[in-house]
């Protein structure tokens, strides 16, 4: 009876499994289509862009005509569009912003979580306010701060008003308060450790699921930032990737393959960096779900 | 300082605190994805510097169109051997040209010396006081030099604000309608008979249905549609009609547009239906083409090129014939879309980038290459005699294509630009819908019955706008009073 009872439950479990299987292969299947399409559009002529849904038939390999295929689409980002430079721009912007916004927002949180001082609390409610103004509403008054301190289409302009979002200093400031006791900060400044010491020694490193989130969310919201280069950048040799493949549509007539393997150009390398850093971000999101 | 409590804590943080047990039982290195993401920045910052470059010399012309830039390579590399300052050109997305010029007109930031724009772009510069306007004047130049004479006149009309005139034109982009011949031909039609609009639907109406000649509609006479806000305001501008008069404000009462609209929107809503949608620009439009869904789209001279780009098996198919008229001896074309040369009012060599603007736009060579290449018109006249523009055009049936256009250009209406351009055409669309659903609601929806109601709405959509003109300093002075209509 217990024997049978048990059998029956491990078929449960093994049909429960397959189901759970199922379920993940049709949504990676449904996920994944878009992704094959827009690849295989890259590769494809604007003549088959508009015949085939993926690939050109004909008759090659399973029914394909791979001689159709081209990497024209490409050579002509790289060599037309100057591509390449605007990747660099950037890997630049959404590196740098990345680091500095994480320490600078680190640093905040920390001191708002530990450190007393005259203000905290109206400090702390001014963050806490801040994080529910939408960032478009801040485009003009940020435009005209700019332009008076000379900030306009320099890359200064586009970092420095993202090193210190509210967001971020109240992500921080909570995770300080739930990663780090208050024990351990005592004990570290009876033995004389300094508060920036204390920062980089103690707090920074219990709070790194946090700082791995961060740090990725802001590279990834600063590489696909659109709006804010378009206004605060005018050179066009500065312009980063998002701005550049917008700029690859024309106004009637569209070249919908070099469109493709430019959108394909500029989700290669954060894909890469997401799978580099998937692990760190998803604890970092999780970090605050079970509290131990 | 001794490693105490936050040593430890590093040390055997576990739970995913400073470091995790990787899947082979060997800690992760805590900092690895910071340490990535700083060596990134470092990587490509040294690179950045590498690169740097000098501010490059010369001067700066910004485009919206590629394949504008690629017919101005050979004379702009001309200029550059032998001319000062040397041109570097910059395509850009109308988006992002509209954003940098009106920016750069607005804070001063830096902008091209010359730009070449686009209707709508230049609309919204001229939002301001006439002297404040971020494009060069260049009405004295033109008078003086006699290119007003020499140009086309009604291909200034965009670029002209209160009088004062800020771009060199670049076309004229006269309109005809380009039909299926090999339909038209096959049924022994004759479109050259054609001459008003009535005579138009009168002669085709019999291609709607199929050879069993049951009633069943196969295609549609016109590809014309109440969202089409750019047909729907050359159709108007065709009948003398408009959305912005020549002081630069709406004129979408005028009784003329009331009656242009009232009948377009019964071409699609009517008992006699000719009017199908076959979205311009797109696929899907192309496709309904190709299919023979409608019989004729409305063709300016640069929609050539596009057909031929996107829509090559039409080639030998289609044919272009002048506009039917809204009364007889009436206006065979009209005009859509249009771009212009401006130069910044802040470029420190006006002078030369004006030589310059006139070396571009007034070579004859550049002029034949732009009608080759992008089967765009010129608007010298002086350059209309080129016999190029008699050679017969196989993807037009063998028609001698840029002559047809060309003998429509002196009859291209004035097209007045403002910065209530955009709002106009909005307003107008949104007449054109709340018409088409009207006359849905009331059949049978003739062209007569839905003239009132269209008048009705016209006039709310004016008043709604003049609001906006009244909030205009530099325009409330010439808007007339408020008639108390409610939007």
């Amino acid at each position: 009876m217990t024997r049978g009872s048990d059998g029956m439950d491990a078929r449960a479990g093994r049909v429960g499994l397959l189901a759970c299987y199922i379920l993940v292969i049709v949504a990676t299947v449904i996920i994944a289509v878009p992704f094959v399409w827009l690849v295989c559009a890259s590769f494809k002529s604007n003549a088959d862009f508009l015949l085939y849904p993926f690939l050109p038939r004909g008759e090659g390999v399973l029914g394909v005509a791979w001689d159709r295929l081209t990497l024209d689409h490409f050579r002509s980002l790289f060599r037309e569009a100057g591509v390449g430079r605007a990747l660099l721009n950037s890997l630049v912007l959404s590196s740098v912003t990345a680091v500095l916004a994480t320490l600078v927002c680190a640093m905040g949180g920390y001191a708002l979580a530990s450190l007393e001082f005259a203000g905290r609390r109206l400090v702390s409610n001014v963050v806490m306010a801040a994080v529910v103004i939408p960032s478009p509403l801040l485009i003009a008054p940020g435009f005209q701060v700019l332009y008076r301190l000379g900030l306009l289409d320099s890359y200064a302009g586009l970092i420095l008003p993202a090193i210190a979002p509210a967001f971020g200093v109240y992500l921080f400031r909570q995770a300080t308060l739930s990663s780090v006791p208050r024990e351990l900060l005592e004990a570290a400044r009876m033995d004389a450790c300094g508060e920036v010491r204390a920062f980089f020694r103690v707090v920074f490193p219990l709070v790194q699921p946090m700082v791995a989130a961060f740090l990725l969310m802001t590279f990834l919201a600063t590489w696909n930032n659109f709006l804010s280069p378009q206004v605060v950048l005018q050179t066009p040799e500065k312009m980063p990737l998002a701005v550049m493949i917008a700029q690859l549509k024309n106004v009637y007539y569209q070249d919908y393959g070099l469109l493709m393997a430019g959108t394909l150009a500029s989700i290669l390398p954060v894909g890469a960096l997401f799978l580099l850093l998937q692990k760190d971000f998803v604890t970092g999101l999780t970090s605050g779900a079970v509290k131990g | 300082m001794r490693p105490t409590a936050g040593g430890d804590a590093m040390r055997d943080g576990g739970g995913g605190r400073a470091g995790r047990l990787g899947s082979d039982g060997r800690r992760r290195p805590a900092w690895l994805g910071f340490a990535a993401i700083c060596a990134i920045a470092v990587v490509s910052s040294v690179m950045m510097l590498a690169r740097r470059e000098a501010p490059p010399a010369g001067a700066s012309m910004w485009l919206f169109a590629r394949l504008h830039r690629d017919i101005y390579v050979p004379a702009v590399e001309d200029w550059n051997r032998t001319r000062e300052p040397t041109v570097r050109m910059s395509l850009l997305g109308v988006q992002a040209m509209e954003q940098r010029t009106l920016s750069s007109f607005l804070s001063g930031t830096r902008s091209a010396e010359l730009m070449e724009v686009e209707r709508r772009i230049a609309a919204r510069a001229f939002a301001g006081p006439v002297e404040s306007v971020g494009f060069l004047d260049l009405t004295d130049r033109l008078r003086e030099e006699g290119l007003l004479e020499a140009i086309n006149a009604s291909s200034f009309t965009p670029w002209t604000s209160r009088g004062r005139i800020f771009g060199l034109p670049h076309d004229v982009h006269p309109v005809m309608l380009g039909y299926r011949a090999d339909i038209v031909e096959a049924a022994g039609i004759d479109v050259s008979t054609i001459e008003t609009w009535d005579d138009f639907v009168r002669t085709l109406r019999p291609l709607m249905y199929d050879a069993g000649g049951a009633k069943r509609t196969d295609r549609y006479l016109l590809n014309l549609w109440e969202t089409h806000q750019d047909v729907l305001e050359m159709l108007l501008l065709q009948a003398g009609g408009g959305i912005i008069d020549e002081r630069g404000l709406p004129m979408l009462d005028a009784p003329v547009n009331a009656r242009v609209l009232a009948r377009a929107v019964s071409w699609g809503h009517g008992p006699d239906r000719i009017a199908a949608d076959a979205p311009y620009f797109s696929a899907a439009g192309n496709r309904l083409l190709l299919d023979g869904y409608v019989l004729a789209s409305f063709v300016p001279d640069w929609m050539c090129n596009i057909w031929r780009k996107e829509i090559p098996e039409l080639g030998g198919k289609v044919k272009l014939m002048p506009l039917p008229a809204w009364e007889k001896g009436g206006r065979r074309t009209s005009a859509w879309g249009g771009t212009m040369l401006g130069i910044s009012r802040d470029a420190p060599n006006p002078e030369e980038c004006w030589a310059f603007a006139k070396h571009l736009y007034l070579s004859p060579e550049l002029s034949r290459r732009l009608y080759t290449e992008g089967d765009i018109i010129t608007p010298v006249k002086a350059f209309w005699s080129d016999p190029v523009f008699d050679e017969p055009d196989a993807y037009f049936g063998g028609q001698a294509r840029g002559r047809a256009y060309i003998n429509l250009a002196p009859q291209t209406p004035p097209r007045y630009n403002s910065p209530f351009s955009a709002l106009a055409l909005d307003r107008l669309r949104s007449a054109a819908t709340q018409l088409a659903a009207y006359a849905d609601a009331h059949p049978p929806a003739t062209p007569e019955s839905l003239e009132p109601e269209a008048a009705r709405l016209l006039k709310a959509m004016q008043a709604d706008i003049m609001r906006h003109v009244r909030r205009n300093r530099f325009f409330a002075e010439d808007a007339p009073p408020d008639d108390g209509v409610q939007p």
